[in-house]
């Protein structure tokens, strides 16, 4: 399977330059990286370097912070072109439901840092904009105690949703450093504490490879693809 | 320990892992943490049930034992280690077999190549500082400038030998030079 990790942080977001990323990534059994660098830091650096890595490809993405719901969808539809891989910084209730509205982002990443979660309406607008959710472990790994009981309470309500409209759903770790990273058969066996079947988990990680195909074939207008 | 019946005796998983850290680790402090991790994951009664053991640990690859069917919950487990006695760290599961003969040869490496120990100082515009360690084609770089590595809490910045020589193509070395 081609797994691929798909929103990690690198130098100056993170600590770590891309290229160290990918080593780890491919020694852990990944076949991709996505650097998703938030917007408010810049370009990530050494990029070039991390492309000389040989078997594991790495793909920089952004992602998008946004204040508001207009800010977002201007930032989504300018950044469009320019990358192949789009996320948005979730977590806040509004920016949240405002990036599932949005058929330019690929991801709305870490949706559960906050109270919240998606929510049923988001959900719903998620499901006909093929906005895929991603299921960050960081805070699993992060966090002990009372904070992390409420995180797996909001995963838990929210990973329901996903499965009543069939989202497409992504795993990640949200890496800050090769440290945070872990490898797939990890991240399948945590996700499978919350309830998810093995098999979803295991797609989970191989879907970024099937949306990174789509973004870089030429689409002219919607269903009509340039050869 | 006291002979059992043949017929009750319990079925062993042996996990070979290996350990990332910024620092050395001492053996009780890694025993500590993964209990910790353990009790905070699953609980008194969870726990009780993977029956954890450490059989030996180097400091860098080390034989845990557990319950033959709770492999997952270990693997699981041992993923939310985060940080051993105060360095950042990371436990990779390297493999898991039925007997400690068989997951020492299979998954643990007899010979390991020690770190560079050499202070050289590196400078590349945006990150600058002196190595601390270089292993394989990886580089730990403690860096002049504390902010860099505020949000994700490690000490070192990682850098590899492609950022510090672009023209580099040799691109498929074993990263740990084992």
């Amino acid at each position: 399977m081609n797994f691929y990790e798909c929103n990690l942080h690198a130098l100056p977001d993170g600590s770590d330059s891309p290229s160290r990323m990918a080593l780890a990534a491919r020694r852990l059994g990944y076949s991709g990286i996505i650097v998703c660098n938030h917007m408010t830091t810049g370009r990530a650096f050494g990029i070039d370097a991390a492309r000389l890595v040989g078997g594991i490809e790495v793909v920089i993405g952004f992602e998008i912070v946004a204040t508001d719901q207009r800010n977002l969808h201007a930032k989504a539809a300018s950044l469009r072109d320019k990358a192949d891989f789009l996320a948005v910084h979730g977590g806040d209730e509004k920016i949240n439901r405002a990036a599932c509205e949005d058929p330019n982002v690929d991801l709305l990443a870490h949706p559960h840092e906050g109270r919240t979660g998606i929510g049923v309406a988001a959900a719903k607008a998620a499901r006909d904009n093929q906005v895929a959710i991603c299921l960050d472990l960081g805070p699993m790994i992060r966090l002990r105690g009372v904070a992390r009981v409420r995180w797996m309470e909001v995963v838990r309500r929210d990973l329901d949703l996903i499965r009543k409209f069939d989202l497409n759903l992504m795993i990640s770790t949200g890496a800050r450093s090769h440290l945070d990273l872990r490898s797939p058969r990890d991240l399948v066996a945590l996700a499978c504490l919350f309830g998810l079947e093995r098999d979803r988990a295991v797609e989970a990680l191989a879907l970024p490879k099937s949306i990174l195909d789509l973004n870089r074939r030429r689409w002219t207008s919607v269903g009509v693809e340039l050869f | 320990m006291r002979s059992w019946l043949p017929v009750l005796r319990d079925r062993r998983r042996y996990i070979a892992f290996e350990l990332e850290a910024e620092d050395r680790v001492k053996r009780g402090d890694l025993i500590g943490e993964i209990r910790a991790a353990q009790t905070s994951l699953f609980g008194d009664l969870g726990s009780a049930e993977n029956r954890l053991r450490m059989i030996t640990f180097d400091g860098r690859f080390g034989l845990l034992r557990c319950t033959h069917s709770r492999t997952e919950e270990c693997r699981a487990l041992l993923a939310t280690v985060n940080s051993v006695g105060g360095t950042r760290a990371a436990i990779r599961v390297r493999g898991i077999s039925g007997s400690i003969k068989t997951a020492t040869e299979k998954y643990i490496p007899q010979s390991i190549l020690q770190p560079d120990e050499n202070k050289r100082r590196v400078d590349l515009g945006p990150v600058s500082g002196s190595v601390v360690r270089v292993i394989g084609r990886e580089i730990d770089l403690c860096p002049d400038d504390r902010k860099i590595t505020e949000g994700s809490g490690t000490r070192y910045v990682g850098l590899t030998s492609f950022d510090l020589c672009g023209e580099d193509i040799d691109a498929d070395g074993t990263s740990d030079g084992l």
